[in-house]
């Protein structure tokens, strides 16, 4: 009897547990879905778009990547891509507007800090959510992932770094909400710029001249091609101590201006009480 | 008529509105420039490393591509307000003011906000016809005048009825944004040349959500590469589409209980 007893609760627990399977599924929200399932449509229309554009190239190379090179890049940056969108300028800008950064800059804990930290959260989260997008590019769009473990691990050490990048060049950036109120337009030029520069469209090799030296000067291409170039075998694994050593430079300096202007910034700013 | 004058007004007292912050107006307006710059900066980078795109010259990219902007800004402009339905007018229990008035609640829809980020779109779309046009020396004609006036506006009609049929799922899910997403963000194979994708896809961009109408076809016509009867069904679709899209909206009108308070 107490036998049966045992393995009826047993069976409850673990019924329990199989239970939030499915409920931390619905606690995706749809949005979540919507985004994967456009993001599977942007897959499929690169795809078939970059498999025209070779063909039309009599199967050649095309800025010195081959057809694979160049799929295993566009569909790698296409899951990515999403992780690249900041409008961090406008939260700063209605920061400032409603005073809640009073709220922010009053907490014992550094606010930059706080911000980054859950930056890095973010991006895990997001590539938790994201990694079986990589399954139906394999399936589907023809995607070839590396097998060699150190690649991946390269990746995602100049992912981290880029990911740091990024951050603190969104926070210099959205200090800018300190001298204007514009700020909703000025994040959806910085929006547009991003996109291109960073690789999300194309990969950057194919650039002429004139426009990698843009792409090279700007930190975009840190954050997404940089990572993505290593994954896909654009960039030789043995180039990764000095493609971190940029992103190290990069990193340090965007750091470092970061705290400078918001800091400098940060003097004209008087939230009222209410 | 009654309506046409009425839409005046509505437009005359948002205009008065956007005219209050007039920086914010032209921002707006241009925002959507800069996106679509980077698109069009990729386009121009590939096609200058190859000749064609499955015998389409960039000049004829920019003629889709063109084409399918302007009719995306008509429904931007006109009918924005269908992306935001449920959250903005269902949820908030505004949409029951307009039930009680003697217009049609549609049409009151409609007319509240027109949505000024869509004359960017408005310009880069018109900009790149006129400069492909130009590029690839298509005669300037009343017949093609006419058709491509005819083939924009069955365009934008399209964009709006397949809008309007997904927005019409807010009367029994409030959240109607993502469904209107999944079915919008297909136009986004309607920018390149149909045959460069796999057959099932352009049947799907032809008979199911007829976004082909919008850029592929028209542009076929105007090359002179197409000259069957689907190149001149578009006013048809378009027709077709907005009949079934208001029926639909006068089921789910017909279905709606409201939100209570």
């Amino acid at each position: 009897m107490s036998v049966l007893n045992t393995l009826r609760r047993r069976a409850g627990v673990y019924g329990a547990i199989a239970a939030m399977v499915p409920k931390g599924f619905l606690a995706y929200s749809l949005w979540v879905w919507v985004e994967l399932f456009t993001q599977v449509l942007s897959m499929a229309i690169m795809s078939f778009f970059w498999r025209a554009v070779y063909a039309g190239a009599g199967g050649g190379l095309i800025g010195g990547l081959t057809l694979q090179q160049t799929l295993n890049y566009v569909l790698l940056a296409q899951v990515l891509a999403p992780m690249v969108e900041s409008r961090f300028i406008f939260h700063m800008g209605w920061m400032l507007r409603e005073g809640q950064i009073a709220v922010d800059l009053a907490r014992p804990v550094d606010m930059q800090a706080r911000y980054g930290a859950e930056n890095l959260a973010e991006l895990l989260t997001d590539l938790t959510i994201k990694a079986p997008l990589l399954l139906v590019a394999w399936l589907l769009f023809g995607l070839q992932l590396p097998s060699n473990p150190l690649t991946w691990g390269a990746f995602f050490v100049a992912l981290l770094l880029g990911r740091v990048v990024f951050f603190c060049f969104n926070w210099m950036f959205a200090s800018l909400a300190f001298y204007t109120t514009e700020t909703w337009g000025l994040s959806v030029l910085y929006e547009g710029v991003a996109k291109f520069f960073s690789g999300a469209l194309l990969p950057l090799a194919i650039l002429p001249g004139w426009l990698q030296t843009v792409a090279d000067v700007l930190p975009f291409a840190q954050m997404l091609y940089v990572p993505v170039a290593l994954l896909s075998g654009i960039t030789p694994l043995s180039e990764a101590p000095r493609v971190w050593l940029i992103q190290l430079a990069w990193l340090v300096g965007t750091a470092v201006v970061s705290r400078y202007a918001f800091n400098f910034g940060l003097r004209k700013v008087t939230v009222q009480g209410g | 008529m009654r309506y046409l004058k009425l839409y005046g007004y509505f437009l005359t007292q948002r205009f008065k509105i956007l005219m209050e912050y007039r920086v914010n107006f032209i921002i707006g307006a241009a925002s959507t420039i800069v996106l679509q710059a980077a698109g069009l900066l990729t386009i121009w980078v590939v096609m200058s490393q190859i000749p064609s795109l499955n015998g389409w010259t960039l000049n004829e990219l920019l003629l889709i591509y063109g084409l399918l902007t302007l009719a995306k800004s008509i429904n931007h402009m006109f009918a924005d307000n269908l992306w935001t339905f449920g959250w903005d007018y269902v949820r908030s229990g505004m949409f029951d003011r307009f039930l009680v008035r003697p217009i049609d609640p549609l049409f009151h829809l409609l007319a509240d906000r027109f949505c000024h980020d869509g004359i960017g779109n408005f310009l880069v779309g018109a900009a790149l016809l006129v400069t492909a046009w130009v590029g690839l020396a298509i005669p300037v004609t009343l017949l093609n005048l006419a058709y491509v006036v005819v083939a924009v506006l069955s365009g934008g009609l399209i964009f709006i009825a397949l809008n309007l049929i997904t927005a019409v799922s807010a009367f029994w899910i409030l959240n109607s944004i993502a469904v209107t997403s999944v079915i919008f963000n297909t136009h986004e194979f309607a920018k390149y040349p149909l045959a460069i994708y796999p057959q099932a896809v352009g049947v799907l961009l032809t008979w199911l959500v007829p976004y082909g109408f919008a850029s592929f076809y028209p542009a076929s016509f105007l090359l002179g590469r197409d000259s069957s009867l689907i190149v001149w069904l578009a006013p048809v679709v378009a027709a077709v589409l907005m009949l079934l899209a208001y029926r639909f909206w006068r089921f789910g009108l017909r279905h709606y209980a409201g939100t209570g308070s």
